[in-house]
């Protein structure tokens, strides 16, 4: 053991031992130092999370109205949530919203990047900024402008097709217009992750398979695809918390000034702010930790998909 | 078809070859093409109809405006119902919130990152898992507690749930974890403190990270929809985002459009502003932590 120490490393550690009482204090100085700097962070964190959750928890099996006493019911909130038919209709929707958009979303960002970089095509410059722009536009203006393009009698789109189709009142058609505009929306962003992502990818590897005669697709297939889980599996699961997670594109899409959006085309987050609006406090946090659970265990489901089909390989 | 057109070349045919790659090409750029515009056709959209009044976007809902009128944007200013207020709001919410939350980010990042303490570990791996909690849960609690404390309506309500992120904090780790040891234990040898190790040292070197993240966290805040319309209703100090959708008419049903385009158009300008001046850094702040 002593052989390793290199002579530069003891003298560096013999050199504060020159001044021995500055040094006890450094020392209580230093191990104190990194709690002072995470503190701060760490007191908001509990004050604004850490509490709220727990409160959020215990009044899920409560009554409470917002004043006067709280009565604890058990898990009748969570019963009666799973008993009301707005809850199913807007979980559908959810999981509507989530599964029709993401592989489309997923596919044409994976390919769009592919495109991109591939050797044939200049103006990297010019496109890449231009697919991410509708990324960065705030969801209101792009979900206001989506209204104003879907509108039935004065709307963009059926002047243009000679229709009058009642985009954003008829439940079934609206939901496919929430979903257009939920791939508007991120297909810059995918597109921009999947592109680093290649880019990370060692070349050389690529070059190899060319030489050996794999083709495009056997390169995708074989090569990138394998190499990329990663950033896919990273991918679909922020992608579903975010879908679970969902209010503005529906709400403000649909929503008639600024008032929430029918249960029929509703998303799951609705029924949360629906019984905050009605001071039912327990019912509201009973919502929000349903919500959680799906997260979780569409999370981990995704984690075991992805994760096997490695190990089948 | 793409081996087809390798295996060809192969053989010797190289005119094959020439012509399926400029098919390749050709298709190439037409779906890049159409994507851009279908990308910018809505935010085009959204100018144009900003420089017309309420009738003529009935009637020419997407065209050039045939009567150019600046007076949407004079009205933004109006004493009664101007827009300027609310996107003042907005900005000033968007800026506190940043700057807090990046600062205590920052901070506990170079702690994590660079010291080694009792229960390091644990607490990151454990504010990390939080990560998957979905922050709707807080809502509920959040709303009654900020009630109480007589928060409802006030910038504070709608500022001080913003600012913690665990995001923020991961992000600017990851970084710092990249900066060499050495420079610290120099400054250390030298008589540095803590806070200059932290303030003069560390933030200027993590300065890229800083960036990326703050304007992350300044476009989200911004973006920001559903907590502002639930802990402050009223329209006078709600930031622009939540008022938007509310435009009406005076019966209050017709949507008018053409303040809400020019409101919508005043809401994207400070984003587009931020993404020209910093493209680079934002792209890098997106992609932190999905490559890795």
């Amino acid at each position: 053991m002593k052989e390793n120490i290199s002579p530069v490393l003891e003298t560096g550690k013999a050199l504060p031992k020159v001044k021995s009482k500055v040094i006890r204090n450094v020392a209580w100085v230093d191990r104190l130092a990194p709690y002072l700097f995470i503190s701060p962070f760490i007191l908001f964190f509990l004050a604004l999370f850490i509490g709220p959750s727990i409160y959020s928890l215990v009044l899920s099996f409560f009554r409470y109205k917002g004043y006067g006493d709280a009565t604890f019911v058990g898990i009748a909130n969570y019963v009666s949530i799973l008993q009301y038919h707005v809850f199913w209709t807007e979980l559908v929707n959810t999981i509507f919203y989530w599964l029709v958009h993401v592989i489309p979303l997923m596919v044409g960002a994976f390919l769009l990047a592919v495109l991109v970089r591939s050797k044939f095509i200049k103006g990297q410059r010019f496109f890449k900024p231009v697919l991410f722009v509708p990324n960065i536009v705030a969801t209101v203006a792009a979900a206001l402008v989506f209204q104003s393009l879907f509108g039935t009698q004065y709307g963009v789109i059926n002047k243009l097709l000679g229709t009058q189709i009642d985009w954003l009142h008829d439940p079934t058609i609206t939901k496919f217009v929430v979903v257009l505009l939920l791939i508007w929306k991120g297909l810059g962003w995918w597109f921009i992750i999947f592109l680093v992502g290649l880019t990370s990818i060692n070349p050389e590897l690529e070059e190899a398979a060319t030489v050996d005669g794999a083709s495009v697709r056997q390169r995708l297939v074989y090569i990138v695809i394998p190499l990329m889980r990663n950033i896919f599996l990273f991918a679909f699961v922020i992608d579903a918390i975010n879908s679970l997670r969902m209010f503005t594109e529906p709400n403000v899409l649909v929503g008639r000034s600024g008032q929430l959006a029918d249960p029929e085309v509703a998303p799951l987050l609705n029924l949360l702010i629906s019984n905050l609006r009605g001071a039912s406090f327990g019912q509201a946090s009973a919502v929000g930790w349903i919500l959680f659970v799906l997260t979780l265990g569409i999370t981990l489901i995704q984690f075991r998909i992805l994760r096997s089909s490695d190990e089948e390989r | 078809m793409a081996s087809n057109a390798t295996f060809v070349s192969k053989s010797g045919e190289g005119q094959a070859r020439f012509s399926s790659k400029r098919l390749k090409k050709f298709f190439g750029y037409l779906v890049l093409w159409i994507l851009s515009f279908l990308s910018l056709y809505p935010l085009a959209v959204m100018v144009l109809n900003s420089f017309k009044t309420d009738t003529e976007i009935n009637g020419n809902p997407s065209g050039i405006p045939e009567n150019f009128t600046l007076e949407n944007y004079t009205q933004i200013f109006a004493v009664q119902g101007g827009l300027i207020g609310n996107f003042m709001n907005g900005i000033i919410i968007a800026l506190i919130t940043t700057v807090v939350s990046v600062f205590l980010a920052a901070m506990a990042a170079f702690a994590f990152s660079k010291y080694s303490f009792k229960g390091r570990n644990i607490i990151f791996a454990f504010l990390l898992s939080t990560m998957m909690v979905p922050h709707e849960i807080t809502i509920p609690p959040l709303f009654l507690i900020f009630s109480k404390l007589g928060w409802v309506n006030t910038f504070q309500g709608m500022i001080v749930p913003g600012l913690v992120s665990v995001f923020g904090l991961f992000m600017l780790r990851q970084y710092m974890l990249g900066v060499p040891n050495e420079i610290f234990e120099a400054a250390r040898i030298d008589g540095a403190g803590h806070w200059r190790l932290f303030w003069s040292i560390m933030v200027p070197i993590a300065n890229p990270a800083i960036a990326s993240l703050s304007i992350l966290q300044f476009l989200g805040t911004w973006n920001s929809y559903l907590w502002p319309i639930i802990i402050a209703p009223d329209p006078s100090i709600q930031p622009i985002m939540a008022v938007l959708p509310t435009i009406r008419d005076q019966q209050g049903y017709a949507p008018l459009w053409a303040t809400i385009m020019t409101g919508c158009v005043l809401a994207t300008l400070p984003v587009i502003l931020v993404f020209v001046i910093f493209q680079d850094k934002f792209i890098s702040g997106v992609t932190v932590g999905a490559v890795k």
